[in-house]
């Protein structure tokens, strides 16, 4: 992890822009179309991950209307047939050119390097290499403000969380949930059931059913497909949409959500290859303008005075006044993690392999 | 504590149905002779086919009579390759599995994510004060009534008879007059509108969503508890539910916080079922007495 910030990328892109507004030519003539390459590892109509990729580069589309030309490639579920199609884009003269899952990063890490002719970009990997940028969300500010609603709105202070595979990303979301909840109603405590799968509908309404069998009453998860949150709108009990809106199909019993935005990365990347001046960057982006997290509408039933909470929080997240890991806290066992008056480092968060005091659920030991 | 007790029957017994009808289906097919690997595809196609019909019409019925008639159809695909043609079939199956997962990939696009809200019927409004029983859809009902009327059908009847001397010694059945090929042709049907009941009683009733990945290999768990259930009836609905009572099992036991590893707490559902068949079916005897001698063999005339 390279030390880019939002503040960073925000200042190397207001440099871009500068620099154009000042006069610079681009080395891109304005009549040429910029080829970009998508590959998407599952179907870009599910609802939940793939959905936010396809809304990127949909957004570049309509950036650049006519000046940007998107080949998608979808349900590319091997990695060898993705490595195979990273080179076979990249010499079909793609210049710009985006993986979609952490999966991908390993292969981009080692193809990028060698496809000079193109520019890469891998959402969710790790860090920046030689022709390869990347960009991940901080999940974990929009799982700290669900927190607050879920800690408010609870009467039987157990919240439940549906996990798909315990990986860091889900492992700092659940515990910033857990925070949150408790930076409200310090009674509350989190049951995590793992499926121990991406997607398996029908496991996930099966660990719901466990979940509210046991007392839980606001339900959480990272799901790709509104089935947590329909399963638990059947129980009658809360659900929360981590990295997706299901208002649509969960039209009572939704609480709130926040949703994935990755355009600006896509758009800042289109941007830079246009005007010649693209450079591999690590962005780890949260809440707040140009962000990768943006929260969603609330249910009519949070009280607004919980919605005003959560916007205070959400202002205190994006000033850098409130950080959702920030000390004394305790892992699961009553250890100290973070003393008291310090934060979590961003590498110990990404690497985070510990849930705090608490989450009633284990890990793989490793 | 017994309500939680009971909500974990009925979990069981819901999770566990989609096996009931696909390993049923198998059953009756491989009692025959020929083994369909293909259930998977078959429970996509189905799964795909009643959620767009019960979405068009409003009507779970009609979407399940539509499923059936998915099911079939890719059975028949199966029969006219592996049945008269005398293909491997294994291979058919298998082909037929890929075939129909992305068949169902590609019909269901439209209808990712979308929700089915359909109300209660009106025989499950009547029965839902009835303890356990009332809670559970028709389909898991209907379930138990096929299950009966297929052991007699296997067990008590003429039909059955031949059906089984069909899956022992096609030669045999043939020489006594029984038209073979048409009865493994229509086991193999009765195993394709099984299948398509399956999935679509995981897409209308399970999770009543359709999505990629829906059925998650529960097809090829039914493949397997036909095996482990030795070719019997009575085995495979208790094999059914065995895997789906560990599955929830494992599900309460780690909500309540079972400090074992969520990973080895998801492989027991099917270390449990190998095992406990496994041990039923250790008697060498019983398992010669009822694997379909010719199971897999071809047949011609």
């Amino acid at each position: 992890m390279t030390g880019s910030t939002r503040r960073h990328f925000l200042k190397t892109t207001a440099a871009a822009a500068l620099a154009t507004g000042a006069g610079y030519r681009p080395a891109w003539a304005a009549e040429e179309v910029l080829k970009v390459g998508v590959i998407h590892m599952g179907a870009i109509s599910d609802t939940g991950w793939e959905h936010y990729q396809a809304q990127a580069w949909r957004a570049l589309e309509t950036a650049y209307p006519g000046k940007v030309k998107v080949t998608v490639l979808e349900n590319i579920a091997q990695i060898q047939d993705c490595e195979r199609l990273f080179r076979q884009l990249s010499t079909q003269g793609n210049k710009l050119i985006f993986g979609t899952t952490f999966s991908q990063y390993a292969s981009l890490k080692k193809l990028a390097p060698t496809l000079t002719g193109s520019h890469f970009e891998c959402c969710a990997g790790i860090e920046a290499g030689r022709n390869l940028g990347v960009f991940e969300a901080r999940q974990y500010e929009g799982t700290y403000l669900t927190g607050i609603a879920a800690g408010r709105m609870t009467k039987s202070n157990i919240l439940g969380w549906v996990g798909a595979f315990p990986v860091p990303q889900v492992i700092y979301s659940l515990n910033a949930f857990l925070l949150g909840a408790r930076s409200v109603n310090p009674a509350a405590t989190l049951k995590v059931v793992w499926a121990n799968a991406w997607v398996d509908p029908a496991k996930e309404k099966d660990a719901v059913a466990a979940l509210v069998a046991q007392g839980a009453d606001v339900l959480s998860g990272s799901p790709n497909t509104p089935v947590q949150g329909l399963a638990a709108e059947e129980k009658g009990v809360w659900s929360i949409g981590s990295t997706g809106d299901f208002s649509a199909y969960v039209r009572k019993k939704q609480l709130t959500s926040f949703e994935l935005d990755w355009s600006s990365a896509h758009l800042g990347a289109a941007k830079a290859v246009i005007e010649g001046n693209w450079k591999p960057e690590s962005r780890w982006l949260g809440l707040g303008a140009g962000g990768f997290l943006k929260m969603t509408t609330s249910s009519p039933d949070l009280p607004a005075s919980v919605a005003a909470e959560m916007k205070a929080a959400e202002a205190a997240i994006v000033s850098g006044t409130l950080k959702p890991f920030a000390g004394p806290l305790k892992d699961q066992s009553g250890a100290p993690k973070v003393a008291a008056g310090a934060a979590l480092p961003d590498q110990e968060i990404r690497t985070m392999t510990w849930l705090v005091e608490g989450v009633q659920g284990t890990l793989p030991r490793t | 504590m017994s309500s939680l007790v009971a909500q974990l029957i009925v979990a069981t017994l819901v999770a566990g149905t989609p096996l009931v009808y696909a390993a049923l289906g198998e059953l009756v097919v491989e009692r025959a002779g020929v083994v369909n690997m293909g259930v998977e595809g078959m429970m996509v196609v189905g799964a795909v086919a009643a959620f767009a019909v019960a979405m068009a019409t409003g009507s779970l019925g009609l979407g399940v009579l539509v499923a059936m008639a998915a099911g079939m159809l890719l059975s028949l695909l199966f029969a006219v390759l592996a049945v008269s043609f005398n293909a491997n079939q294994v291979a058919v199956g298998l082909a037929l599995t890929i075939f129909g997962t992305s068949l169902g990939s590609y019909l269901g696009k439209s209808y990712v994510g979308m929700a089915l809200v359909v109300p209660p019927s009106g025989l499950g409004a009547a029965a839902a004060d009835i303890p356990i029983l009332g809670q559970l859809h028709p389909l898991v009902w209907l379930s138990w009534v096929l299950f009966t009327a297929t052991w007699f059908f296997l067990y008590r009847t003429k039909y059955g008879l031949a059906l089984r001397a069909v899956g022992e010694s096609p030669a045999s059945a043939h020489a006594i007059g029984y038209p073979v090929i048409r009865i493994r042709y229509l086991a193999t049907l009765f195993g394709g509108a099984l299948a398509g009941i399956a999935g679509a009683y995981v897409s209308l009733v399970y999770t009543a969503l359709w999505t990629e990945g829906l059925i998650a290999g529960r097809g090829w768990i039914a493949v397997a508890l036909v095996v482990f259930a030795t070719w019997r009836p009575g085995r495979c609905l208790a094999g059914a539910y065995l895997f789906g009572g560990a599955t929830m099992a494992q599900l309460f036991a780690q909500s309540a916080g079972v400090g074992l590893p969520s990973e080895l707490m998801s492989a027991l559902p099917y270390l449990a079922t190998i095992v406990v068949l496994a041990l039923i079916s250790r008697d060498e005897t019983m398992m010669r007495l009822n694997v379909p001698a010719s199971l897999g063999k071809p047949f011609s005339i």
